[in-house]
């Protein structure tokens, strides 16, 4: 299972589609988690997953904005989504009766 | 980024694969960060990819089996063969007689012999095993010479006959690292004269016992080019081929 950083990104990367790269993708996973998000864990955690083939990389477009050089653009596989909504529904399965999450349940049931 | 900080930040770029760089920069400028995070996304980057390479057994066993063993070993190889030179050449005694404080050139040329070789292979093993790490091997031979540096200074040792071995590991690890192919004739020709010289050097009781543990790396190159040639036979690579 991913862990939640990953899902973060996976989660991220498919929501931006055919943007998802690096930047846009750091800013993404900082506005949703509220905390800052190096290179380093952003490009590891990229590595990671893509050896785990839920994504896909290549390098893109060299635009001016950038001094001329290329974006590592992502893509979230098959496999990705999978991964990443197996996730999600644990989350989901371990959180039901938890006290943080009790009106939601009551609501639900 | 300030103009003074952006080519620091792209000086310590460098240290990333050129794709990698590429992209950092890219995404460094992009943002307009600022100097100090810049640097902290580079070399975090940097770290975390130098730390990802410890996962695997490579860089360890070039390092902690190889590196730094050996050099230790080669140290004292060193200190004995300037010992002899000294004596015989200049007839100065030092306070290393054993084993070699008998020897004749001949054995002291059979020992120069096998500095230079177990000192090239074991420099070519620590290179081509794990290349992305082998500023750590390097650090680690270097090691016991400078932990053992006050110590010979004190003898009236020349500073340098610590480091002797280092000339020909170098040359070593840069072929290693240039992924320079040993022929399997070529690898089992210098494991055996090397064999052969330290069967010389021990029946003329001119041979300190722990260095036989040094024949391991020159046979290692005799397996490494054996199975790397079988492997290119069958289609699938070698050991001195793949790197960590």
């Amino acid at each position: 299972m991913m862990g939640e950083f990953e899902y973060a990104l996976v989660t991220v990367a498919a929501a931006l589609g055919e943007d998802a790269y690096g930047v846009a993708i750091r800013d993404g996973i900082e506005a949703a988690v509220g905390r800052s998000c190096s290179l380093g864990a952003l490009y590891t955690t990229i590595d990671r997953l893509e050896k785990k083939g839920l994504l896909k990389t290549w390098m893109g477009e060299a635009t001016a904005q950038r001094g001329g050089r290329a974006k590592r653009m992502v893509r979230v596989t098959p496999e990705g989504v999978r991964a990443a909504k197996a996730f999600y529904q644990s989350v989901m399965r371990v959180s039901r009766g938890a006290s943080w999450v009790e009106a939601r349940t009551r609501r639900t049931s | 980024m300030n103009g003074i900080a952006w080519p620091l930040v792209g000086l310590a770029s460098k240290l990333l694969d050129r794709d990698e760089r590429e992209v950092v920069l890219g995404d460094l400028l992009e943002t307009d960060e600022s100097a100090w995070r810049g640097f902290l996304d580079v070399f975090g980057l940097y770290f975390r990819r130098q730390g990802g390479l410890w996962k695997e057994s490579r860089p360890w066993f070039a390092a902690f089996v190889v590196a730094l063993p050996c050099s230790y070993l080669l140290m004292y190889v060193s200190i004995s063969v300037r010992c002899t030179f000294e004596r015989l050449v200049h007839h100065k005694v030092y306070g290393w007689h054993w084993p070699t404080g008998h020897e004749g050139f001949g054995l002291l040329l059979c020992h120069i012999f096998l500095l230079v070789t177990w000192s090239w292979s074991t420099g070519y093993i620590a290179g081509s095993v794990s290349r992305r790490t082998l500023w750590v091997s390097g650090a680690l031979s270097l090691f016991p010479s400078l932990l053992c540096l006050p110590m010979h200074r004190a003898a009236s040792l020349p500073w340098f006959c610590l480091f002797l071995f280092l000339p020909p590991a170098v040359m070593g690890a840069i072929q290693g690292l240039c992924s320079a192919r040993v022929s399997l004739r070529s690898a089992s020709l210098l494991a055996v004269m090397t064999s052969a010289l330290m069967i010389l050097a021990w029946s003329n009781h001119a041979l300190w016992n722990l260095n036989w543990i040094l024949i391991w790396p020159s046979w290692y190159l005799v397996a490494t080019a054996w199975r790397s040639g079988s492997g290119s036979r069958s289609g699938s690579f070698g050991i001195a081929s793949s790197h960590a």
